[in-house]
C-alpha cells in the first residue's frame, strides 16, 4: 500500500508544482495519473522515490515513511521502486545487457560492480527478462541501435531487474507511435497482472487510461482534481481535468 | 506607389532631419529613424576607422601626403566619402529607399585593406623581382636530400636522411644479449640511432598522453553541471575556465620560450610546451563534453538505488569516454603538427633541425625535412580521422560475456604490448626528465617575477601595440589572399561537382593532394622560404600564413560544397540550366554563409599563428617577443604576452559570436 499525504512541492524558483496532494494506492493497482502538460505528473512520480525532494508531506510505502529516511536508507528503499521514463534514459553507447544489469546496481556493493562485473545469477535473470520482453537477440548490441519501442522495453527490463513492488512510469508511451504504445502498455499490464507489481503511470490519452488502468487520479495545476475509476471519467470530467478547450483524442 | 513595395510606415520621419543628424554624428540619423543596430554599426565603423587612420599615420606614416605645408593622410578623404555615404543613407532610408550598402562596405574595406597592405610591408614587386634568385631554393625543394650515390654508384639513404629518420650503427652488444647467449662478448650488433623525425613523433605522442591525463581532473572542475553541486564550486568553475582560456590563448611556441628558461633547451622543453597548451585546449573540450551529457541515465540509475560511484561508472563514463577519446585523437593530430615547429624555440625535434639547416643554407636538407614532415602529418591526419570516426560512429559493441574470438583477444594483447613499447621508446626519445621540473635554472624565479610584473610604460605599450596591429593585419591579409586563392581550387576539390569522368577524377585527386600537402606543413616552416625570397619582415610571415590558409580554407570550402543539398542543383539541371547557371543559382546561395564563417574562423586561427611567425623572421609580435627574450628584458616580454592574450581572447570571442549568427 502506497500512501501519499499532503504532498507539496515548491521548486527553488517558486513554482508550486504540487499543492497538498493526498491519495492511496492499494497493492496490485494500476493507477493512471492524468493531467495536462505542466500539471505536476512528473513531479509527483519523482517525489515518490525522492529523486526530487518533496517540500512537505509524507510518502508511506508499506508502512515505511520514505520522506523521513536518511539518504543511505532511501537508496535501499529505491531498489523496490522501479522507474520507466518517457525518454527511456538508457545509456546509449552501452550494450542492452549492461543497461538491463544496471537495474541490479542497488543490490551490489560498489567495488564489485565498478569493473562491469555482475554476478552470474544476475546475468541469467537479465537474459530471461530480455527474453520475456522479446529482446533475447538484442542483448549485445548498442542501446541506441534499437528502435524507440525496443528501447522502452529495455527500460522496463531494467526496472524489472530491481524486483520491484512498485513501478513508476512517467509517460512511458509519449514518445512512441500508437501501435508501439499498446505494445508497451501491454508489457506494463503483464507486470501488473502476472507479477503483482503496483503501477503508477502518467498518461496523456484517455483511451489508454480506459483500457489499462484499474484506477485513476487527475492533476490540474498541481492539485488533485479527480480520484476514482477510469470508467467514471466522462467527457465532463475530462474537460475539468484538461481544461475547456481540450478535445478528446482517440487513438486506435 | 506599388502596393506590394509600400512599407507600413508608422510615424513619417523627416528625411532632411535624418540627413542633418547623420552629417553631425555618423549613424545619428539612422538612430533617429529607429534603426539602432545600423546606427551603432555605422558609428562604430567610422570611429574605429578614424582612430586607425590616425594611428597608422602618426606611428608608421601610412597614407602620408604633403600639401604645401600640410602633411596628412589621404585616407581621410576616403573616410569623408564614407561619412557622406552615411548622410545619403540616412536621407534615403527616411524616404523608404534602401540605399546601396555595398558602397559603404566597399569604402570601409578599401581603407582597412590599404592599411593592412601597408603595415604588413606587402610588396608584390619584390615577389617577382627576386624570383630569379629564389629559383635555386625552389629547385632544392623538389630535390630533397634523401638519397645519395655511394662510391660504387648505388643509391643509398643519404647522410641527411639518417639525421632525419635514423641510422643503423654497430655497437658493442649489451650485457643482456650476452647473458642470453645470443652473441659473444664484445661483438658488434646493429642499433638504431633515431633521427629528428622520430624525436618529433615522440614529442607529439608524449605531450598528448600527458595532457590527456592531466586535463581529465581539471575538466571536471571546469564543468558547470558538476561544480554547481559542490560547495564553493561556482568560484572554482570560474577560476578554472579563466585559467584555461588564458593558457590556451598563449601559443605553444610562446610557452616554449618560457619553458626553456625553466628546464633548458631540448626535447623535454618541447614536450612541456605542447603539454601545457594542450591541457588547456583539451580541458575546455572535455569540460564542454561533460556539460553536455544526457542527464537521463543519471536520473534512471539514481532511481534504481545505485550509489554515486556506480552512477558515475554506468551513466557518466560510458557517455564521455568516446568523445574524450575522439578529442584526444584530434589533439594528437594538432600536437604532431606543433611538434614539428616547437623546436624552433625550444630545441629538439625537426623544428630545431630546420633552423640549423637554414642557417647553413642547406635548402636541400630543409626540403627533405619538409617532405618527411608532410608524409608523417598526412598519415597522422588520416589515422586520427579514421579512428575518430570509428569511435564516434561506433561498431556494434560486444559485451565482456559475449563470446569473443581468441584472435581478437590476441590482437588486443598485441596492440597493448606495442603501445607500451611505443610509450617506453617515446619516453626515452623525448628525453623526459621529470627531475628537471623541480630543479629549475637558478634565474628561473627571477625571470618569472619579472615576467608577471609587466612593463606598462607608454613607450613600451606603443611599440607592442604597433607590432600587435601588424600581427592582426598580417592575419587578415593572409586570410583574404588564402581564401581568394582557395575559391577556384575548392570547386576542383569537390567530388560532387566534378563527376566521374577520368579528367574530373584526376582533377579532384590532384587538388586534394595539393591541399593536403600544403596543409601538413606549419606556417612557421614555410617562413624560411619567404624570408629568403622577400626578406625578413611581416610580408614573409604573411605569405607563409597565406599558404596554410589557402590549404585549410580550400579543404573546408570543398567540404562545404560537397555537403550542399543536391535538390536545387538537380532542379536547375532538369530545367536545362548550364553548369555555370547551376553554380550561380544552386550552389552559391548555399555555400556563401559557410564560406564566410570559415574565413572568419581562419582569421581567428591566423591571429594566433601570426603571433609566432616572427620567431623565424616573419615579423609581428613574435619577432618583438624573441628580441625581448634575447635581451633578457622579461618585463617587456610579459607585456607582449599579456597583449597577445587580450587580442586572441577578443578575436576568439568575436569570431565565435559572428559565426553563431551566420549559421
Ligand atoms: N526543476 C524545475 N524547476 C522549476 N520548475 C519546475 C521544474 N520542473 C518542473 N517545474 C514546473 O513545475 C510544474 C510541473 O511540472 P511537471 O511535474 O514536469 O509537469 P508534467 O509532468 O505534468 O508535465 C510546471 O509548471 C513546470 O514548469
Ligand atoms: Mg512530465
Amino acid at each position: 500500500m502506497l500512501k501519499v499525504e499532503n504532498l507539496t512541492k515548491v521548486y527553488p524558483n517558486g513554482t508550486v508544482a504540487l499543492r497538498d496532494v493526498s491519495f492511496q494506492v492499494p497493492d496490485g493497482e494500476f493507477l493512471a495519473v492524468i493531467g495536462l502538460s505542466g500539471s505536476g505528473k512528473s513531479t509527483l512520480l519523482r517525489c515518490i522515490n525522492r529523486i526530487i525532494e518533496p517540500t512537505s508531506g509524507r510518502i508511506i510505502l508499506d508502512g515505511v515513511d520514505l520522506t523521513a529516511l536518511p539518504p543511505s536508507e532511501m537508496r535501499k528503499q529505491r531498489r523496490q521502486i522501479g522507474m520507466v521514463f518517457q525518454q527511456f534514459n538508457l545509456v546509449k553507447r552501452s550494450s542492452v545487457l549492461t543497461n538491463v544489469l544496471a537495474g541490479r546496481l542497488g543490490y551490489l556493493p560498489s567495488y564489485m560492480s565498478l569493473a562491469n562485473h555482475f554476478p552470474a545469477a544476475d546475468h541469467e535473470t537479465a537474459l530471461k527478462t530480455l527474453a520475456r520482453l522479446g529482446l533475447e537477440d538484442k542483448a549485445h548490441v548498442r542501446a541506441d541501435s534499437l528502435s524507440g519501442g525496443q528501447q522502452q522495453r529495455v527500460g522496463i527490463a531494467r526496472a524489472l531487474m530491481q524486483d520491484p513492488k512498485l513501478i513508476l512510469a512517467d509517460e512511458p508511451v509519449a514518445s512512441l507511435d500508437p501501435v508501439l504504445s499498446h505494445s508497451i502498455m501491454k508489457h506494463l499490464e503483464a507486470c501488473n497482472k502476472e507479477d503483482g507489481i503496483t503501477i503508477l503511470c502518467s498518461l496523456h490519452f484517455l483511451d489508454l487510461v480506459h483500457r489499462y488502468a484499474t484506477s485513476a487520479i487527475g492533476l490540474k495545476g498541481g492539485q488533485l482534481v479527480f480520484q476514482g475509476l477510469p470508467q467514471e471519467i466522462d467527457d465532463a470530467q475530462f474537460k475539468e481535468i484538461f481544461g475547456q478547450e481540450a478535445e478528446r483524442v482517440t487513438i486506435l | 506607389m506599388n502596393m506590394l513595395t509600400a512599407k507600413p510606415t508608422k510615424a513619417p520621419r523627416n528625411a532632411g532631419v535624418a540627413a542633418a543628424l547623420s552629417l553631425v554624428v555618423p549613424g545619428a540619423g539612422q538612430f533617429y529613424l529607429g534603426m539602432r543596430q545600423r546606427a551603432a554599426a555605422i558609428l562604430g565603423v567610422v570611429l574605429g576607422l578614424g582612430v586607425l587612420i590616425q594611428w597608422v599615420f602618426a606611428d608608421l606614416g601610412v597614407g602620408e601626403v604633403t600639401w604645401g605645408s600640410l602633411t596628412t593622410s589621404w585616407l581621410w578623404a576616403l573616410l569623408a566619402l564614407l561619412w557622406l555615404w552615411n548622410v545619403a543613407d540616412a536621407y534615403g532610408r527616411a524616404r523608404g529607399r534602401r540605399s546601396a550598402d555595398a558602397v559603404g562596405v566597399l569604402l570601409a574595406l578599401v581603407i582597412v585593406y590599404y592599411i593592412g597592405w601597408q603595415v604588413t610591408d606587402a610588396n608584390l614587386e619584390r615577389l617577382f623581382s627576386r624570383f630569379e634568385d629564389v629559383k635555386g631554393v625552389l629547385n632544392a625543394l623538389v630535390h630533397p636530400d634523401l638519397v645519395a650515390r655511394d662510391e660504387l654508384g648505388a643509391w643509398r639513404p643519404s647522410e641527411n636522411f639518417g639525421d632525419l629518420v635514423g641510422k643503423i650503427v654497430h655497437k658493442p652488444a649489451s650485457g643482456l644479449l650476452v647473458a642470453l647467449g645470443l652473441v659473444r662478448e664484445g661483438a658488434l650488433v646493429p642499433a638504431l640511432v633515431p633521427g629528428k623525425l622520430l624525436e618529433t613523433i615522440a614529442i607529439g605522442l608524449m605531450a598528448t598522453l600527458f595532457s590527456a591525463v592531466l586535463a581529465l581532473p581539471l575538466s571536471f572542475a571546469a564543468a558547470h553541471n558538476i561544480m554547481s553541486r559542490v560547495p564553493g564550486g561556482a568560484v572554482i568553475y570560474q577560476v578554472m575556465r579563466g585559467v584555461l582560456n588564458v593558457v590556451r590563448a598563449i601559443d605553444t611556441l610562446i610557452w616554449g620560450i618560457l619553458i626553456v628558461v625553466w628546464v633548458g633547451l631540448g626535447s623535454f622543453a618541447g614536450v612541456l610546451a605542447l603539454t601545457i597548451h594542450s591541457i588547456a585546449a583539451l580541458g575546455k573540450l572535455y569540460s564542454e563534453e561533460i556539460e553536455h551529457i544526457d542527464p537521463g541515465p543519471v536520473e534512471a540509475l539514481t532511481a534504481t538505488g545505485a550509489g554515486l560511484l556506480q552512477t558515475i561508472r554506468y551513466a557518466v563514463i560510458p557517455q564521455i569516454v568516446p568523445p574524450f577519446l575522439a578529442f584526444t585523437l584530434l589533439r594528437w593530430d594538432i600536437n604532431m603538427r606543433m611538434a614539428t615547429v616547437v623546436g624552433v624555440v625550444a630545441g629538439g625535434g625537426i623544428g630545431f633541425f630546420v633552423v640549423e639547416t637554414i642557417r647553413k643554407g642547406g635548402y636541400e636538407q630543409y626540403a627533405a625535412a619538409l617532405w618527411l614532415v608532410a608524409l608523417v602529418i598526412i598519415l597522422v591526419d588520416y589515422v586520427s580521422a579514421r579512428w575518430r570516426e570509428r569511435i564516434l560512429v561506433g561498431e556494434v559493441l560486444t559485451d565482456k560475456r559475449a563470446p569473443r574470438p581468441l584472435a581478437r583477444a590476441a590482437r588486443t594483447a598485441l596492440m597493448a604490448a606495442l603501445l607500451l613499447a611505443f610509450f617506453a621508446a617515446s619516453w626515452s626519445l623525448s628525453q623526459i626528465d621529470l627531475r628537471k621540473l623541480f630543479e629549475p635554472a637558478p634565474t628561473f624565479w627571477q625571470v618569472v617575477g619579472d615576467f608577471v610584473t609587466i612593463d606598462v610604460s607608454p613607450a613600451v605599450l606603443q611599440v607592442v601595440s604597433r607590432q600587435m596591429l601588424i600581427t592582426v593585419f598580417q592575419a587578415l591579409i593572409a586570410t583574404t589572399l588564402g581564401a581568394l586563392a582557395a575559391i577556384p581550387f575548392s570547386f576542383l576539390a569537390a567530388r560532387n561537382l566534378l563527376g566521374d569522368s577520368p579528367v574530373g577524377k584526376a582533377a579532384y585527386y590532384a587538388t586534394r593532394a595539393l591541399l593536403n600537402f600544403l596543409r601538413s606543413i606549419e606556417a612557421l616552416l614555410y617562413v624560411a622560404i619567404f624570408v629568403f625570397w622577400v626578406g625578413i619582415g611581416p610580408f614573409a610571415g604573411m605569405l607563409s600564413l597565406a599558404i596554410t590558409s589557402f590549404a585549410l580554407v580550400g579543404k573546408l570550402f570543398s567540404e562545404a560544397i560537397e555537403n550542399i543539398d543536391p535538390g536545387p542543383l538537380e532542379a536547375i539541371t532538369a530545367a536545362g540550366g548550364t553548369r555555370l547557371q547551376s553554380v550561380m543559382y544552386a550552389i552559391l546561395p548555399q555555400i556563401i554563409p559557410p564560406f564566410i564563417s570559415y574565413v572568419i574562423y581562419q582569421w581567428d586561427i591566423n591571429v594566433r599563428v601570426s603571433t609566432i611567425v616572427g620567431f623565424a623572421g616573419g615579423g609581428g609580435v613574435g619577432l618583438l617577443l624573441n628580441n625581448y627574450f634575447g635581451m633578457l628584458q622579461y618585463h617587456k616580454a610579459g607585456t607582449v604576452v599579456a597583449m597577445i592574450v587580450i587580442v586572441v581572447t577578443v578575436m576568439d570571442f568575436a569570431s565565435a559570436k559572428i559565426r553563431e549568427r551566420l549559421v
